[in-house]
């Protein structure tokens, strides 16, 4: 061919073979240059979105991994969980967890079909939750500090040690300007950071003459019974004196229980207690502080006896200390990871069980009918039975009340929600029929409701269902707030899910309608199997987007005085003085319970979307 | 209810009026129909022929005039138009399946909850109809997944499964490519034959030729001429029908 295009071309018989298209096309980096770097303007936008998002990330973790004290949330899930609800009924609280998982996993295995990919990533979350306190408990212990002073008389230090441990405490006198400046790591006593930081300040100022240190302290290391724990050196037992002011005690514990680090400071050494100058830490490893939680202390003390009981001690305890210094990855594990998941590893398995028996018997059962029948019953059942499981009665001795005022933390966040979403939807749905009626009464009573409701914020329906709504029917004042605040989140949502109906119900088509008529349907089969299936499919992402509101507005009712999510961790951060410092850490773990399950809600919509008849639209 | 003394017209419309606000779509609509008769309605588009036979079966209400079905009046009373209802099928020109249902759901929903059959009679009865209209193996799919001829012959299924006396067609042919409409006017055919009453608005002048008993010209919201396809196709009188037919034919 020429040039010019012949008159007259006829394609050889063999098609020529195919070739692979240009490498920058395809693959990896054919995805890279057509969609992130297509044009200089992307280029640039991928480059700043890509480094603020990384920026974000890193500056999260680190945060998290250095610094974050995550004791305020694991320290507090009974009262996240269920808020101030009698601990001695908190059976009740598990048992109606329970029940939903059973059957969530029971639903679930007739009804949808599970990713592999789900299944395994459930697998290995589990896993890792239950082997990292396993193997967090290998990682070295970080050191705690406790700081010796002239006048205050050393407190003992009590702790719990194990068969074979190796732990030593070393004295360290602070003689020097320059150990100011040397960073402290690990637990340092509450008290003592306090003093240090006064002192520290006045010897800087040049108030206080650190190399004045005259202390003699003595330290002896004793079991429960108070006889001296022997060492191969001979008995573990030390003077610091003038010759020798700082050093190290190390033993090899002999049995399981408790001990008493015996601290003592010569004060006649020195003439007497006026005349003590200086400050020493004493550093103590390979010593695990011990959790503060009731439930705890009872299971130590089961198997160790009570403490012994000393003059002034200073127990191992972990809210007397704080934690100082850059962690590192190991100890971010150790200290923060581990006890999180140790103390959520037993709930979550027997949760994983329980819902695994659940989803087998669906899946065997998911062809019988009466499997599925009974499945839907139970359901139907759950949530009354559960609502008195909760509540009990007045006088019962197996099931006491409990009353709705003390329900509180992710189980009353999951109440209002759950009663919220099922009031409001088949509500919400009345309403938007109501609204297209052709009863001018319900279509005016409908639409009035509806933008009154729409026309002013949640939280004043909040506050009018809790004070001004007795005031004018002191019959609603019997109610208690808990129930009133369910009726008025439902009334709420109610109205925005009508409007979403009612937008579903504009786009059926009218043939629709006429073919059902044509066939003899009356309106209220016709609106039951032909108008709702095909109007409610259509917006459910505008509904789970409702019910996703409502989920989270339900953290409005802490300001109305509930002690739901929102309400228990300001409670617990203002409540305890030791959390006090820790708001951001407790807030942003509520921030991720509330992300995780509105996530699975949305990701569940997503799925109806996708799924059945909807996805075949003519 | 109704008998089957074929001396007595089962549709019977005496001066039928009807108006879409000021406009007047139906003047003095008068027809019988006779049972097994099929009669054939055509007409320029606007000329009120699908708005007759949705008078039939009210889903339009006339304003005047007399509409009589199988014994029974038209009227605003709520029990007439359900029995009517259930007495005539109805077959749209753009299908209207449910398209949320199965083909199955599609034809046995309303036997099952408008004459109240057991589920499994009313897909047995589902299945026969399927088989009728030759599509059986497409029992348990969307409308969606089907073709557009496939799906029509669904909503003739789905008509005939409450076992209508009369069988009303709007334009069925109309929304199909020309290569589905030979399958659904087979189906057409074969009911008429099988004695089926039927009233069927089309612009198939073939179909009309071979199947009509009579047909029915519509013109301005009044019936032109009326006749035999013989009369009709060789010998119209009406200037307006041979208009008609010289445009189409």
């Amino acid at each position: 061919m020429s040039g010019r295009t012949p008159e007259f071309y006829v394609a050889p018989t063999e098609a020529p073979p195919s070739r692979r298209p240009p490498v920058t096309s395809i693959g990896p980096l054919g995805w890279v240059r057509a969609n992130l770097f297509s044009s200089p303007a992307n280029s640039v936008a991928t480059v700043i979105t890509l480094a603020l998002v990384i920026w974000f990330i890193v500056s999260f973790l680190s945060w998290s991994i250095r610094s974050a004290q995550w004791g305020v949330v694991y320290n507090n899930l009974r009262l996240i969980g269920s808020g101030l609800y009698d601990r001695r009924e908190i059976w009740r609280v598990e048992l109606s967890t329970g029940i939903l998982v059973l059957l969530t996993g029971l639903s679930l295995g007739i009804w949808a079909r599970v990713a592999r990919a789900a299944f395994v990533a459930v697998l290995v979350t589990l896993g890792i939750i239950l082997l990292v306190p396993i193997l967090a408990a290998r990682i070295p212990q970080p050191t705690i500090h406790t700081l010796i002073e002239p006048r205050k008389s050393p407190s003992d230090f009590v702790f719990v040690g194990y068969k074979g441990e190796t732990v030593s405490f070393t004295l360290a006198p602070q003689i020097d300007l320059a150990d100011l400046d040397k960073p402290m790591i690990g637990f340092i006593e509450m008290q003592s950071r306090a003093e240090w930081s006064t002192q520290a300040r006045q010897a800087r100022a040049g108030e206080l003459d650190l190399a004045a240190y005259n202390l003699v302290v003595s330290l002896r290391l004793v079991d429960k019974t108070g006889r001296t724990v022997s060492t191969p050196d001979g008995p573990a037992e030390v003077r610091f004196g003038p010759d020798a002011p700082g050093g190290e005690l190390e033993a090899t514990l002999p049995a399981d229980g408790w001990y008493v680090l015996k601290v003592t400071r010569d004060d006649e050494a020195n003439g007497e207690r006026d005349d003590n100058q200086g400050y020493a830490w004493l550093r103590i490893d390979g010593i695990e502080l011990f959790s503060s939680q009731e439930g705890r202390t009872a299971t130590r003390e089961a198997e160790f006896g009570a403490p012994p009981q000393v003059e002034r001690p200073l127990y191992a305890e972990e809210k007397a200390y704080r934690f100082e210094g850059t962690r590192t990855f190991g100890e971010f594990i150790n200290l923060q990871i581990a006890p999180f998941f140790e103390r959520i590893a037993m709930p979550l398995a027997l949760g994983a069980a329980l819902f695994a028996n659940g989803w087998v018997i669906g899946v065997l059962g998911k062809r019988e009918r009466v499997v599925r029948r009974w499945t839907l019953i139970s359901w139907l059942v759950a949530a009354p039975v559960i609502l008195i499981i909760l509540r009990g009665f007045g006088g019962s001795r197996a099931l006491p009340l409990v009353s709705t005022s003390v329900w509180g933390g992710l189980l009353l966040t999951m109440l209002l929600t759950i009663v919220g979403i099922t009031a409001s939807f088949p509500l919400g749905v009345a309403l938007a029929l109501g609204r297209r009626s052709d009863l001018p009464v319900i279509k005016w009573t409908c639409t009035l409701f509806i933008e009154t409701i729409r026309g002013v914020p949640l939280i004043t329906i909040l506050f009018m269902a809790k004070l001004i709504v007795p005031f004018f029917w002191s019959g609603l004042s019997n109610i208690d707030l808990t129930i009133r605040m369910m009726i008025g989140l439902t009334l709420f949502s109610a109205a925005y899910l009508a409007e979403n109906v009612r937008g579903g119900l504009q786009i059926i088509p009218h043939g629709q309608i006429e073919a059902a008529r044509a066939l003899g349907l009356n309106p209220f089969l016709t609106t039951t199997f032909i108008v709702l299936p095909q109007a409610l499919r259509a917006v459910i992402p505008a509904i789970v987007g409702q019910f996703i509101s409502l989920f989270k507005d339900t953290s409005l009712v802490a300001v109305v005085g509930l002690f739901e999510l929102v309400g228990i961790v300001d409670t617990i951060v203002s409540g305890q003085p030791i959390y006090r410092p820790y708001q951001r850490e407790a807030y942003f773990f509520i921030a991720i319970v509330y992300f995780v399950i509105s996530y699975a809600m949305s990701d569940v919509s997503r799925r109806l979307e996708t799924s059945g008849a909807g996805s075949l639209r003519q | 209810m109704g008998n089957d003394n074929s001396n007595e017209p089962i549709i019977i419309c005496r001066d039928v009026n009807k108006w879409f606000g000021n406009f007047h779509v139906l003047k003095d609509v008068n027809l019988e129909v006779q049972p097994q008769e099929v009669v054939v309605i055509i007409g320029p588009s606007g000329s009120g022929k699908s708005t007759f036979i949705r008078c039939i079966n009210r889903l339009e209400e006339h304003q005047e005039g007399q509409i009589i079905v199988d014994g029974i009046e038209l009227s605003h009373d709520v029990r007439n138009i359900a029995a009517i209802r259930s007495e005539i099928g109805m077959v749209f020109q753009q299908f209207n399946l449910f398209p949320h249902l199965t083909v199955m759901q599609n034809v046995s929903l309303a036997p099952r909850y408008v004459r109240r059959q057991p589920r499994r009679n009313a897909e047995e009865s589902a299945l026969q109809l399927l088989a009728r209209v030759g599509i059986p193996e497409q029992a348990h799919k969307y409308p969606g997944q089907l073709s557009g001829g496939q799906q029509q012959r669904v909503a003739i299924a789905r008509a005939l499964a409450m076992q209508p006396k009369i069988m009303l067609f709007d334009e069925p042919t109309s929304a199909l490519d020309p290569e589905m409409i030979k399958e659904v006017l087979d189906v057409m055919k074969e009911l008429a034959q099988s004695g089926m009453t039927m009233l069927v608005v089309t612009h198939e002048m073939g179909f009309a030729r071979e199947v009509a008993d009579r047909i029915v010209l519509f013109d301005e919201g009044r019936i032109i001429e009326m006749g035999t396809p013989e009369h009709f196709f060789t010998n119209p009188q009406h200037e307006r029908t041979k208009l008609f037919l010289s445009q189409i034919l």
